[in-house]
């Protein structure tokens, strides 16, 4: 397939991203002509993101993503792209159906906001499905500077500003490395699409690999940046305590899978041949991840900052599915749909119990959480025994994948370094979890919250908990997506 | 019928999850009763085993996910068999005893179904990842009891508890995962494979038996305790429930006793052999550092603690002997000390839910008071010493009678140890119970009420039918024993001493045991 024909301008297959963006379009101008209640702005949103998912399944299941490069092979409509989207839009509905509260709180800007929501899950999927170097930064950037404006939507507060000033300032430059590198990468090849890069280094030796070495470190660096993956990762903890609760695991989510997709192609199609080069690397960024990751989250304080820490730690475990090569993928993809799933759950609880525009979240007032409002104890324990990686969630069948993956592909010392991470990590969910269970309450107060997060949370329970018995689903959806 | 037994305990926690949690009366009867399900279940199953045979029996095999070779695969053989039947018993009577439990009870029954499941299928499943899955996920339902419903420190005793139990298990996936892929480098389909009897056959070499060797060892020595990993015992013991300390004592440890034989000792017999003297040594010394802890120890719970250290010493010590009267006792003594220690930790909590207090010197005299619990905290001292005609008495006697001919110089000094049990048991008697009743708190103190009593006569019938006629559980271990043993002398140079099949003056079954 020759990369560089103008293929078709295939609208059905961007039917989903389209309806998204026209959605936000018109979300806007709604509230400028009509100003309708935060109620209906929020309802709209919602239906706009449950239709792009019904799309999305359709193309999945009738449509069968056939893996063609169209806009002029600027997108690849593969099944990983697909499964990208269904992810993006399963965790962008459950966290907006549990952030109302946001909204509400946003008053006059809640168009605004909802806007920058589809926005956001628009760009990340787009940079999911992106084969050119150039998409593949549209894509980032129409994402990444939607969540630098929700990181400090509300206004309110000196921390929410930092968090996204931080967030901007630091975002920024990371996307400047990511451009300039694909730039050197243009330079060495001649070429931004990621195919035409792959046959190229695939086909010529070159003499002086140098300037595309350099262009390959600067592209990882910028995604490891925007995944957050250590030492890339001192943005994190600032923006996730920062930001408001209402918005925080929904920016963190949608960011990781766009990220890690971004990274799968661009290593495992562009840069497959220089695979001895980069996987090194990868590897020991993934090692240095989850033990600082796991590390730091022990001495959190705020369970915001814990979970960022807690982040960079499975940030290492997706990149040690990347280091193990093509074969990893479909165990990455796993691992991305389950975590984004209990990080959304888990700061869908935060958002609740310190309000939807609060900055940082102590964790004493965890205490007794179980005796005020058990639901919300058992949301948040079982997203936390996901991440933990314990026996019947989602979590273990992730991290199984991964390392079954990882010692497949020679890379052992990589899944004791991980399994013995993932042991120091136990002791930081499980703080949590003796907080909320096993320490008298501050207050007697219930917990109030609504019915759509009542669902929302009850969705991403039961997601972590069934697939966890019977992930064979889920499974073997990835397993189809796990090609290139 | 083994997944049955796996998912009864399961379908009870739905049942009574569906309860209101007003009726809060109804919940410790109904666990009662749901958990005496499975003690038909495991009954029938004992007695429709078939003895004589040393492969695995009633194997129900589902394939779960193919592309990693899991699939959920039990079976029972006569390693597993006496587990699973105390298993089983113990739920019930631990439930019985569990009235003192007033907060969130429901929660309670629920977290003990939960474990249950997990600790049947630990010892049933013949999948290593369902092994693991089983393995890890007790831990929660044992954290929750420990740090919800336990003592004064409870938080604290129930985080060492999960931390060391985790880190070791980590490693144990880890080597788990390394064996799959081993299995899917070495065949011609090179396909993945958890699968127990397949892993079997496969041909690992003395290095790769070595590590692998250490990281299930590791596991299952964090677990027994074995020592020096034993300091989380005491203070996960101290601060559990009745409930806890009696299934913590009874089953949980056995898991670290039962992974030694059924996965060191099959999976990676060269490594057993060679590795023989470090766990030996290891063993004696917590035979004699449990004992010898237990003398000087002022909390009546805790001397039972450290005295679970000294008598898993001498399983692991059965186990490593190599013979088949060593590993015979190893089995036998799994299960007596799941009877012998249940009850004396029941005892225990019967005396503190009447005196709050678990300290020896708060107590004296107190068999004029109390003559049935006296009498039978004298019984299971004695059958925890190992007095002949009790059941303590055929598994220790089996273990040093199997031990000598292969390890001489431990066994001799193993020996002390249950020199050392009679000073700590019986000298914890005398100041507990016999002597004048000084301390006035003592003068009301009630015996045994029916309940109680009720819950305690299995347990000592049990004790009597096993020292006695031994022969019921033996018989339909040798087979399985002799067949691990068959196993290592096959595939390594090793040779079991002579005398080692001593116990064949026990069981008249096992000359036609290996087939």
């Amino acid at each position: 397939m020759n990369p560089d024909v103008v293929g078709d301008i295939a609208w059905a297959g961007l039917a989903p991203e389209l309806i998204l963006v026209a959605g936000a379009v018109s979300l806007l101008l709604l509230d400028v002509q009509r100003k309708p209640g935060v109620g209906v702005l929020w309802g709209s949103a919602l239906g706009i993101m449950v239709v792009a998912l019904a799309l999305g399944i359709w193309q999945w299941v009738v449509a069968e993503p056939s893996g063609e490069l169209v806009f002029g092979g600027m997108l690849l409509l593969d099944p990983a792209a697909a499964f990208a989207r269904l992810v993006v839009l399963v965790v962008s509905i459950l966290a907006v159906s549990a952030g109302r509260g946001l909204f509400a709180h946003l008053g006059t800007r809640a168009a605004e906001g909802l806007a920058l929501v589809l926005l956001a899950s628009a760009g990340f999927v787009l940079m999911a499905a992106s084969q050119n170097l150039v998409m593949m930064f549209l894509g980032l950037e129409m994402g990444s500077i939607s969540l630098y404006i929700l990181a400090g939507i509300t206004g309110d507060g000196v921390r929410s500003d930092e968090a996204a000033l931080k967030y901007l300032l630091l975002g920024a430059v990371a996307s400047a490395v990511f451009i300039y590198g694909a730039a050197l990468v243009f330079a060495g090849t001649g070429s931004l699409s990621l195919v035409a890069i792959g046959a190229f280094l695939g086909g010529y030796l070159l003499l002086s690999p140098a300037v595309v070495l350099i262009g390959i470190g600067l592209i990882t660096v910028g995604l490891c940046f925007k995944v957050a993956a250590a030492p890339f990762h001192v943005w994190a903890p600032d923006v996730y305590q920062g930001a408001p609760a209402g918005i925080v695991g929904y920016m963190a989510a949608v960011a990781k899978v766009g990220g890690f997709a971004a990274l799968a192609r661009v290593l495992l199609i562009g840069f497959e041949s220089f695979r001895a080069d980069w996987a090194p690397v990868v590897a020991a960024i993934a090692a240095l991840s989850m033990l600082l990751g796991a590390v730091m989250a022990i001495i959190s304080a705020d369970i915001r900052r814990l979970l960022a820490y807690s982040g960079v730690a499975h940030a290492g475990y997706i990149l040690t599915g990347l280091a193990s090569g093509s074969s990893g993928l479909s165990s990455v993809w796993f691992y991305l749909a389950v975590y984004a799933v209990q990080l959304v759950a888990a700061f869908s609880v935060i958002s609740v119990l310190g309000g939807p525009a609060s900055s940082g979240s102590d964790l004493a007032e965890y205490r007794g959480l179980y005796r005020r409002s058990p639901m919300l104890a058992v949301a948040l324990s079982v997203s936390l025994l996901g991440m933990a990686g314990i026996p019947l969630t989602t979590g273990f069948v992730a991290k199984l994948g991964v390392f079954l993956q990882a010692w497949q592909q020679g890379l052992e010392w990589l899944v004791v370094v991980a399994v013995l991470a993932s042991a120091v990590a136990i002791y930081l969910y499980l703080r949590v979890i003796v907080t909320i269970y096993m320490q008298s309450p501050v207050t007697d107060d219930p917990v109030a919250y609504d019915r759509p997060t009542s669902w929302s949370l009850g969705l991403a329970t039961a997601f972590t908990l069934i697939l966890g018995v019977f992930p064979q689903p889920l499974l073997s959806l990835v397993e189809s997506a796990g090609q290139l | 019928m083994l997944s049955l037994l796996v998912l009864t305990p399961l379908l009870g926690a739905a049942v009574v999850s569906l309860v209101p949690a007003r009726r809060r009366e109804l919940f410790l009867p109904l666990g009662m009763a749901l958990s005496v399900a499975p003690l038909g279940v495991a009954g029938a199953m004992f007695f429709s085993f078939e003895k004589g045979r040393a492969s695995f029996q009633m194997v129900e095999k589902m394939i779960w996910w193919e592309p990693w070779g899991v699939s959920w695969h039990l079976g029972v053989d006569g390693i597993s068999l006496g587990l699973v039947v105390l298993t089983t018993l113990l739920f019930p009577l631990s439930l019985a005893v569990s009235d003192s439990i007033t907060d969130r009870r429901k929660a309670f029954v629920i977290a003990m179904l939960f474990l249950e499941t997990g600790l049947i299928g630990s010892f049933l499943a013949l999948d290593l990842l369902l092994f693991f899955v089983f393995f890890e996920v007790i831990l929660v339902p044992m954290y929750l009891i420990i740090g919800i419903w336990g003592g004064g420190r409870r938080v604290y005793a129930a985080v060492k508890f999960f931390i060391y139990t985790a880190v070791g298990s980590a490693l144990l996936l880890a080597a788990i995962i390394a064996l799959a892929v081993m299995h899917s480098s070495r065949t011609p389909e090179g396909a993945l494979s958890f699968d127990y009897l397949a892993l079997l056959n496969l041909d690992i070499s003395s290095t790769a038996q070595m590590w692998l060797f250490g990281a299930f060892a590791l596991a299952f020595a964090i677990k027994v305790p074995l020592f020096p990993f034993h300091t989380w015992l005491p203070d996960a013991h101290v601060e559990a429930p009745t409930a806890g300390s009696v299934l913590l004592a009874g089953v949980l440890l056995k898991l670290g006793t039962y992974g030694l034989l059924r996965f060191n000792l099959a999976l990676f017999p060269e490594a057993t052999v060679s590795l023989v003297p470090v766990l030996a040594v290891l063993a004696v010394v917590g035979i004699i550092y449990g004992a010898v802890v237990a003398i000087a120890q002022p909390d009546l719970k805790k001397l039972v603690a450290y005295s679970s250290v000294s008598h898993l010493g001498f399983v692991v010590l059965g186990i490593f002997a190599l013979t088949s009267a060593g590993l015979q006792g190893a089995v036998i003594q799994n299960v007596n000390h799941g009877l012998t220690t249940g009850a004396l930790f029941l005892l225990v909590g019967m005396l503190y839910d009447r005196r709050h207090t678990k300290k020896i010197d708060d107590f004296g005299g107190l068999a004029a008071r109390v003559p049935q619990m006296a009498g039978f905290f004298l019984f299971m001292a004695f059958a925890s010493i190992g007095l002949p005609g009790l059941n303590g008495f055929v598994g220790e006697f089996l273990v040093l009678v199997g031990s000598f001919p292969s390890l001489p110089a431990p066994t001799v000094v193993a020996a002390f140890g249950v020199v050392l049990a009679a000073i700590y048991m019986l000298w914890a008697y005398q100041r507990v119970f016999t002597g004048p009743l000084t301390n006035p708190a003592n003068r009301n103190v009630a015996d045994l009420s029916f309940k109680e009593t009720a819950v305690l006569a299995p347990l000592a019938a049990l004790v009597l039918l096993l020292g006695l006629y031994p022969a019921i559980l033996l018989e339909r271990t040798a087979p399985s024993v002799e067949a691990i043993l068959d196993r290592i002398e096959q595939s390594t140079d090793y040779q079991a001493p002579s005398p080692g099949r001593l116990a064949d003056v026990f069981v008249s079954t096992s000359q036609d045991g290996d087939q």
